[in-house]
């Protein structure tokens, strides 16, 4: 056991350090194009793609420097690279079970962000029971047709490409007849529909396929191997950035305290009251907890172990927290942590006032909800963990036996 | 960067198992929870002879050298198998302070023989205040020829009975001093006090004029302040240590039995009520697992966040423990609630550490101290 860094990784640390405070974006990134050339910028210092082969145009890393390189972003708040599903989930699912056209054709596009991509997983009817998904697939002999209506999927506006999960054989067990596609969007058998949330964005978007047209080489796998790549790419959701969250969670703390001494209550700072003090003492040794998991995580990374079932847990626990946290701010912000276009300036309460709405008290309350919910709710977390880590029974469903429908 | 045991610290704590599984079974528990001294002489000779007793003092000692995270690790098995003895009161109370603010003398003294198993220590923390620090320590020690006259009522002290010393802050005109005290001195009464946890034997401790040399003094004179706060560092961290192995144990006995019991004509663990339960149980499980790890490598290396590290794993795992053990009984139902399951020995357990060396609430408000500074 030894939780300090290499002097190579503090080196490391360092000259990214250096290269963000040369290059770090001076004003908030408004358009795509915008977006992209930060993107790419990112990807030409190397600190994209950082662990795919390098043959594809990757760099080869190990988990820490990728770990290091984020966590590094998110000290200084950087603007995310804008291909995020791109690069945490579709280019390593290539990476894993493409075969060589497909990993040559697909993989450097995503890095430099010449092609966007999305995911198309949840359905209407299908959201914590994935396997029911109902997208048709048929195969017509030169290529499969596509037919069904896909929901949460975020990025959908800017992608150019999806990847897809499609029933082709309705007649075997749920599980068993799901298989992974490589789906172009801007064709006529696809529409796009942003789908306004919560936070009053739109994030997320509905897919609707009809008729829509994928070619055979681009099905990734075999027939019948979706779910179990599926579940291999949620699995990458679940594992990476985690440092670097946690970074993000510890500056949005620091500022939370900054506001709690500058907010009063009984004409002394709300930092002085010692309910107050409590519940900041008690988050705090929270947010720490998760930062030591994190560190759990990156040792089992950087030894070349899939955290597995292990990621449910770390998912479970700071999805959860990230909720408390966000409560905690509003309570401690009251009304000023409602305002969705920031508080009164002088006052300097938000997290960040350079971009715009998404930097505001209320933002990071409302998207909080969404962290228990995307990538597997924290109930299908929990029943990852009772089946798998604990090895607990299987409850009984209605839907073990038979085919899909 | 490497948060995982090294093979020895896996040995180690397989050999920490193997061993209490023989002798310290929760048959044996409950043998010493009715005995009057409360443990077993037996296996205290064994854990001299293992090495357990000096693991964190140096050779020239007798003790191994090795580790708070070594420490941590044998500390986690006793809370796992409920052991009930005086080992965390003479190892941390008593051994670790002596370790860090002793005399040559002194610690050739005791250290040896606490390593050696020929002595048992612990310290005299509490007073009737429920401050976890020394400020209001009210106990007085008046200057008397080269010597100390020491008086006052100490609450809470733990495995007294048979403590050959008993480290005592007391209160002088230079500020607050630690003193070795003979428990058998004239003018120490001791009154058995009982608590719910019947592992651990409480004591009041009162001192009326005890007398004591020069040589008694732990530090200098009025400087033992930053002395008690690194032992109340290592004392938070060790008793965490024994909260999280009763957690993970009663953690253990909840899944093993959600995997025979049937109600409704199925396994109670293929309920989601149930599983959900466990799974939670599992996260505050290994949440307590990263902070006391963390805090035990952060104290061992005198990492930067030492003493923050410590008070948020203090206050993270009292709660976490306290939760898990709690659910458990939940979980079994009925039988989790009788005198012969062995669940309320880890509940009751964990209850007791929670409050001891420093509550949650003195934890948090040294974190907020932290954060806002």
């Amino acid at each position: 056991m030894d939780l300090t860094y290499t002097p190579e990784d503090l080196a490391f640390r360092k000259q990214v350090r250096a290269w963000l405070e040369g290059n770090l974006p001076r004003t908030p990134l408004r358009t795509l194009d915008e977006r992209k050339a930060w993107h790419r910028k990112l990807y030409e210092a190397g600190y994209l793609g950082m662990g795919w082969p390098k043959e594809y145009g990757g760099g080869g890393a190990r988990p820490m420097e990728q770990a290091i390189v984020a966590d590094e972003m998110a000290q200084v708040n950087a603007p995310a690279p804008t291909n995020g599903l791109g690069l945490g989930i579709v280019g390593p699912t290539v990476v894993v079970h493409g075969n060589e056209w497909q990993k040559k054709r697909y993989l450097q596009k995503i890095l430099t962000a010449e092609e966007m991509w999305c995911q198309l997983y949840s359905e209407p009817n299908s959201g914590s029971d994935l396997a029911s998904l109902r997208t048709r697939a048929e195969d017509k002999g030169d290529h499969f047709l596509v037919n069904g209506q896909k929901i949460w999927t975020s990025g959908g506006k800017v992608a150019d490409w999806g990847l897809l999960l499609a029933r082709t054989d309705p007649a075997v067990a749920k599980h068993k007849g799901i298989s992974c596609f490589l789906l172009y969007l801007h064709q006529p058998g696809v529409d796009v529909r942003p789908l306004k949330q919560i936070t009053g964005s739109s994030e997320f978007c509905e897919v609707f396929m009809t008729n829509a047209r994928v070619e055979k080489e681009n099905l990734i796998g075999k027939l019948g191997e979706g779910w179990g790549i599926a579940n291999l790419t949620l699995g990458y959701e679940r594992g990476g950035r985690s440092l670097a969250r946690i970074t993000s969670y510890a500056s949005q703390y620091h500022r939370l305290v900054a506001a709690a001494r500058k907010l009063k209550r009984n004409g002394r700072p709300l930092v002085d009251s010692p309910v107050v003090r409590q519940k900041l003492g008690r988050i705090w040794a929270e947010l720490e907890v998760e930062r030591y998991n994190a560190l759990r995580v990156l040792t089992q990374l950087e030894r070349g172990d899939h955290p597995g079932a292990g990621g449910s847990l770390t998912k479970l626990s700071y999805s959860e927290f990230e909720k408390r946290f966000n409560e905690l701010a509003q309570e401690i912000l009251g009304p000023y942590g409602q305002l969705t276009d920031g508080a009164p300036p002088e006052l300097g309460l938000e997290i960040d006032t350079a971009v715009g709405e998404q930097g505001t008290w209320a933002y990071a309350f409302l998207w909080s909800r969404a962290g228990t919910i995307y990538s597997g709710s924290s109930e299908i977390q929990k029943n990852v963990i009772g089946e798998r880590i604990l090895g607990l029974p299987k409850e009984a469903r209605a839907d073990r036996a038979g085919a899909a429908r | 960067m490497n948060f995982a045991f090294t093979e020895d610290q896996v040995l180690l704590r397989n050999s920490v198992r193997g061993a209490l599984d023989a002798s310290c079974r929760t048959a044996d528990v409950r043998a010493m929870m009715e005995d009057p001294q409360g443990y077993a002489e037996p296996l205290w000779g064994e854990m001299a002879k293992l090495g357990w007793l000096g693991l964190p003092f140096p050779e020239p000692y007798g003790g191994a050298g090795l580790g708070l995270v070594e420490l941590a690790i044998v500390l986690e098995e006793m809370g796992r198998a409920a052991y009930p003895g005086p080992y965390f009161a003479t190892v941390v109370l008593g051994g670790l302070p002596l370790l860090l603010g002793g005399s040559a003398a002194q610690k050739e003294k005791w250290l040896s023989a606490i390593a050696s198993g020929r002595a048992r220590l612990t310290a005299a923390l509490q007073e009737d205040s429920l401050d976890g620090d020394s400020a209001a320590i009210a106990t007085t020690a008046a200057r008397a020829g080269d010597g100390f006259t020491l008086s006052g009522t100490k609450r809470f002290v733990p495995w007294a009975h048979v403590a050959d010393a008993v480290l005592v802050p007391a209160r002088g005109p230079e500020g607050v001093s630690l003193f070795l005290v003979d428990p058998k001195a004239a003018g120490v009464t001791l009154t058995s006090t009982r608590g719910m946890d019947l592992t651990t034997r409480w004591f009041t401790m009162g001192l009326d004029g005890v007398k004591v040399g020069a040589d008694a003094l732990v530090g200098p004179p009025g400087g033992a302040a930053s002395l008690l706060e690194a032992a109340l560092r290592r004392a938070a961290l060790g008793a965490s240590a024994e909260m999280l192995g009763a957690a993970r144990r009663s953690l253990d006995m909840s899944v093993e039995y959600a995997k025979v019991r049937e109600q409704f004509g199925q396994l109670i663990g293929s309920f989601q009520a149930i599983r959900h339960k466990c799974s939670e149980m599992l996260m505050e499980v290994e949440n307590s697992h990263s902070a006391v790890y963390y805090a035990a490598w952060s104290l061992e290396a005198g990492a930067e966040d030492a003493a923050i590290a410590a008070s948020i794993c203090k206050s993270y795992v009292g709660e976490a423990a306290r939760k898990v053990c709690g659910e458990a009984i939940q979980v079994h139902g009925g039988i989790g609630f009788t005198w012969e399951y062995d669940l309320h020995l880890f509940f009751k357990r964990a209850k007791s550490l929670e409050v001891m060396y420093g509550d949650a609430e003195h934890h948090r408000e040294l974190i907020a101290r932290h954060v806002t500074a």
